[in-house]
């Protein structure tokens, strides 16, 4: 369960005042697949980044189980973002001089996964996107389909209760786009991780569960909560 | 982040960039060569200086003068002193040492023996049908080795002496063994009072041993003829006889019974009397002090270049830190703490330093084993070599490049750590 309550955040001072996010409130219920929809400018990705504790608010809240992340120190802020989230960006950012092995093992790296357990869950996690093949090969060696496939790899080895994409099919063609999504609503439903997907694409939105549609900073509308 | 993995990432890091990687640390190698090599070459010629040492001075010696006159006003004129002096004229002159001061010097605690310095100034040299040829005599001292060619040091007792090997072929023995035993004769001048004319007086000795020219000493030519101490005042009594200088003596060898108590022993000669003592130790501080100051400057050149390469260091790791903006960016959302990001960065920087260190010294030591031979034959070391390698300073100077490296890495980490994940990962 994610609650983000009476978020508010600004950007410089007095007359150059702009509001990013302007009192936004909402939940999400764990398992839960959510589109954040919006124009650029519009905050969505601000908002994302806020959602994971990357970003503080102005003022407001985000209660992840419970926990206000903000009450936080920032070092537990990272631990918990290594232990409950991950990402999935529009341009991949993988390591393209790095073997597809380390580009995948850096999230149990940095969860201080030890070496065996860790080799293990790189190898699912690559088979689990279908590069088995591809463990010992340079990632810019890929095509850009299989470097976002190398990414969703990187971002399920963690096991992570909470799943972010900002614009995970933005740089692909609709064909690679669509095995991507596959591997994220599939994810989703099959280990009960919250997919917060973040796009402008009203298709992959109209796949999720909840709608939260953004502009200006201001929620418009939630469609799909009950 | 467990430790082992950042050093393995900030490895692999490294390797993506290796012509980068490769040159910084070469900077650092130019230094750590010239540092290593540097105290290679200090020890070996600290090593060089002792052997030196050994072999031509006795650790148990002190040498005494008499103190000479401080005040040298030459425009005022000197009280006279009784004791016996050397006048070069023009106000110059040298105290020498008399019988009372031998004595003196005998008596005090811890003196095992003390050998005036003979004056043994000789007319020549010369054995049957053979020409007549100058050269030095000393005393033989059993403390101070000699190589010999033949004989040895138990062979020279009274009335026997050691040759150099140059004289033994001068003189026209074939070989150093068919000279053993043979008879030399020594002839001196004597002044004679009656007529005040000199005349010559003829000393027959054996030869005892032939030694040749030892790669340790430090007077280099022909070598001296080396007489026992009791021929040697034999000679000096006859040389001096009538003469100003007869039983006194321009220096003793004062003998300690103990190896250890040789300082005190000279600050008590000090406190005894106008004397100026010297350890062997302290005649031959020259030597050490020379090639101190030497392996000093060589080791300032060797730090210059550390800090050079040090400005190399932070130049390259600020570049890898805006190069990997992104990646620094991606770690960060994973939730690698800023610690363990400022790490990476400084590991990086060590194993950069690690590298030259290990680099240069590795060539140093190439070049030193390779170079050593060179070295000993151009100048005539024999077997001793300049450029002696330590393992134990090796590893201090690559740990303390190391270390250097990661203090230069601390701007560029501080900077990483800092940098802001949301900017890192702006996609435009």
């Amino acid at each position: 369960m994610i609650e983000v309550k009476n978020v508010v955040k600004t950007y410089g001072k007095k007359e150059n005042l702009f509001t990013a996010l302007d009192n936004v409130s909402f939940e999400i219920p764990a398992g839960k697949s959510v589109a954040i929809v919006g124009k650029s400018g519009s905050g969505k990705s601000t908002l994302m980044h806020i959602m994971s504790g990357l970003d503080h608010p102005t003022s407001g809240q985000v209660v992840i189980n419970d926990q206000n992340i903000f009450e936080l120190s920032q070092r537990k802020i990272d631990d918990f973002r290594a232990r409950e989230m991950s990402f999935i960006f529009q341009s991949f950012f993988v390591e393209g001089n790095e073997t597809c092995f380390d580009n995948v093992s850096l999230p149990l790296e940095i969860a201080g996964v030890k070496p065996a357990e860790r080799k293990r869950r790189v190898e699912a996690a690559l088979q689990a996107v279908e590069l088995g093949d591809k463990v010992k090969q340079k990632a810019r060696n890929l095509s850009g389909g299989q470097k976002q496939r190398l990414a969703v790899a990187r971002a399920i080895a963690a096991s992570p209760k909470i799943l972010f994409a900002d614009e995970p099919t933005g740089n692909l063609d609709s064909a690679t786009g669509e095995v991507i999504e596959n591997l994220l609503f599939g994810y989703n439903r099959d280990q009960g991780v919250t997919l917060i997907v973040v796009t402008h694409d009203e298709d992959l939105a109209s796949k999720c569960d909840i709608q939260i549609s953004i502009k200006d900073g201001k929620i418009m509308s939630v469609k799909g909560d009950k | 982040m467990r430790f082992i993995d950042i050093v393995q990432r900030a490895g692999r890091s490294l390797r993506q960039a290796k012509a980068r990687t490769l040159l910084t640390s070469l900077a650092i190698g130019v230094g750590a060569f010239t540092i290593v090599l540097s105290l290679a070459l200090g020890a070996g010629g600290r090593q060089y200086a002792s052997d030196i040492i050994a072999a031509n001075t006795d650790e148990r010696e002190i040498y005494v003068q008499a103190k000479q006159e401080m005040n040298t006003d030459p425009s005022a004129p000197r009280e006279y002193t009784d004791s016996p002096s050397l006048d070069y004229g023009g106000g110059v002159s040298l105290k020498l040492l008399n019988q009372d001061n031998i004595e003196e010097l005998t008596d005090i605690k811890g003196v095992e023996a003390v050998a005036p310095f003979y004056n043994l100034t000789i007319k020549y040299v010369t054995a049957e049908k053979a020409k007549k040829y100058t050269v030095g005599v000393e005393t033989y001292n059993d403390m101070i080795a000699l190589e010999y060619v033949a004989g040895g040091a138990d062979d020279v007792k009274p009335g026997s002496l050691v040759i150099p090997d140059s004289l033994r072929k001068a003189l026209g023995f074939k070989t150093a063994k068919s000279a053993i035993g043979e008879p030399i004769t020594i002839v001196i001048d004597q002044i004679d009072r009656a007529t005040f004319t000199n005349k010559e007086v003829r000393f027959e000795y054996t030869i005892a041993a032939v030694n040749k020219q030892s790669s340790m000493a430090i007077a280099d030519g022909t070598g001296f003829i080396r007489v026992h101490r009791q021929d040697a005042e034999e000679l000096h009594e006859a040389i001096n006889e009538g003469s100003p200088n007869e039983s006194a003596y321009m220096g003793a060898v004062v003998t300690v019974a103990d190896k250890s108590e040789a300082e005190a022993v000279k600050d008590r000669i000090n406190k005894a009397g106008d004397y100026d003592a010297q350890t062997a130790e302290d005649a031959m501080s020259f030597l050490f002090q020379f090639i101190n100051v030497l392996q000093g400057i060589l080791i300032g050149f060797g730090a210059l270049a550390v800090l050079t390469s040090v400005f190399g260091i932070i130049n390259t790791q600020y570049i890898s830190v805006l190069e990997r903006t992104s990646q620094i960016g991606l770690m960060k959302a994973l939730g690698m703490r800023r610690r363990d990001v400022g790490r990476l960065f400084k590991l990086e920087a060590a194993w950069i330093g690690f590298l030259g260190g290990a680099l240069g010294a590795g060539l140093a030591v190439i070049a030193g084993t390779a170079g050593n031979p060179l070295i000993s034959d151009a100048l005539s070391l024999g077997e001793s070599h300049l450029i002696i390698f330590e393992l134990p300073s090796i590893v201090i100077v690559i740990l303390g490049l190391t270390l250097v490296s990661v203090t230069a890495g601390i701007l560029p980490a501080r900077k990483a750590s800092k940098l802001d994940p949301i900017e890192a990962l702006r996609t435009e």
